[in-house]
């Protein structure tokens, strides 16, 4: 005779297991990570920068702005964008955020879909990471993520995006000025 | 006790919610932040979004707003300058006639400006987009911009908080402005508090 557990618990224990792990996939996948455990540093920051740019606001754009000077501009950098979500924190003194801060970005970032570039420097001081999200061979998704002793910012780009585009956008759309050095060509003797 | 099938997939969804999203929003509106003096109801902020925020800040920090007539005669010249825009002469962002203005000075702005933010952010959140909030823990100083399309126009919400001060201005804005504002929403906020609040000199 089948067990009280084994008669009504298990199916239902297995579905919702199934459901929790579905809704985590689904989450592991979304190019927009969640920033919302940065917001408590507001309140030891000297300066916080809070940039939210989301899909109704850029096809709204995408659609308002014409094809002629600052308004072209604009529209060809959000085409194909679903968000820009920035947030910057600058401090007096250092230590003001601590590791668990960072890894509770990091931690997002390590799934399978994020790919992190290694080849990407700053000229800013302090560590520089750039992460994509590839869907397919197509990059749905970048987060820059830049810490110094006074200084804590995360940039999360949603949508089709590249360096030569995020450097375009440095310093626009709420972006901060991250310092990104262009990429040197290869030489010949690189190549080989 | 038995435990349903069903009853397993609502447990299921109520762990499984999308409760980090609607956190990165603001609290709703039942668990705004308290006041100096209790509990602050945020009014929502569909109806009159301008007085609604007005409101929020009176509420929030205990302070009143002075009307332009008032600012008038105390002999600040404010309202000149407000009336220009109004009249289209100075307009630079914000189009003729759709300036809206309140301000607060020598003031007490002292207080959580994170759960003044959170406030905020509830009662705008359903018909405002957020575009730039900056906070400053050092000077107590706060901006926010919001942004709202409404057919074929935008408008823009800036309001700005610092220790002994604050103005809210309500203004809308062309297609060209928006690129504008898009490219830098932070001087462009401040060029736009600054059309409608800046002393005039003359």
């Amino acid at each position: 005779m089948k067990s009280f557990f084994q008669r009504n618990i298990r199916m239902p224990l297995f579905a919702a297991l199934l459901i929790i792990t579905a809704t985590c996939v689904v989450r592991a996948q979304d190019p927009r990570i969640q920033l919302a455990s940065l917001d408590h540093l507001a309140a030891k920051a000297s300066q916080t920068v809070d940039v939210s740019i989301d899909e109704r606001l850029m096809k709204i754009a995408a659609t308002m702005l014409s094809d002629d000077g600052d308004e072209k501009a604009v529209k060809k950098l959000i085409t194909g964008l679903k968000g820009i979500y920035v947030k910057n924190f600058e401090f007096e003194a250092d230590g003001q955020y601590t590791a668990a801060d960072l890894e509770s970005i990091r931690t997002q970032l390590r799934t399978p879909a994020w790919t992190r570039m290694v080849n990407v420097n700053s000229r800013k001081e302090g560590a520089f990471e750039v992460y994509l999200m590839l869907t397919g061979e197509k990059v749905s998704g970048l987060a820059v993520l830049h810490s110094d002793a006074k200084e804590l910012t995360v940039v999360n780009i949603v949508g089709p995006i590249n360096l030569e585009k995020l450097t375009q956008l440095e310093g626009q759309l709420g972006i901060p000025d991250l310092g990104i050095e262009p990429q040197k060509p290869k030489t010949k003797n690189e190549e080989k | 006790m038995k435990i349903t099938f069903f009853g397993a997939i609502i447990l299921a969804a109520i762990f499984a919610g999308p409760t980090s999203i609607r956190a990165s929003e603001g609290l709703p509106l039942h668990r705004c932040a308290p006041g100096r003096e209790g509990v602050v109801f945020s009014p929502t902020a569909r109806n009159d979004d301008f007085k609604s925020v007005v409101k929020i800040i009176e509420d929030f920090y205990s302070v009143k707003h002075l009307g332009i007539p008032f600012l008038a005669k105390a002999g600040i010249k404010l309202a000149t300058t407000a009336a220009r825009i109004k009249g289209g002469e100075a307009k630079r962002i914000a189009q003729a006639g759709s300036v809206k203005l309140a301000v607060f000075e020598n003031q007490d702005f002292a207080g959580d400006f994170t759960k003044f933010r959170a406030s905020l952010n509830a009662a705008l959140n359903t018909s405002w987009m957020p575009l730039m909030q900056t906070l400053s823990a050092t000077n107590q100083a706060q901006t926010y911009i919001f942004l709202r399309n409404d057919g074929d126009k935008f408008t823009v919400l800036v309001i700005n908080i610092e220790q002994r001060e604050a103005t809210v201005v309500q203004v809308n804005i062309s297609p060209q402005n928006l690129a504008i504002l898009l490219r830098d929403p932070e001087g462009t906020g401040k060029t736009i508090t600054e059309e409608a609040t800046i002393v005039d000199q003359e």
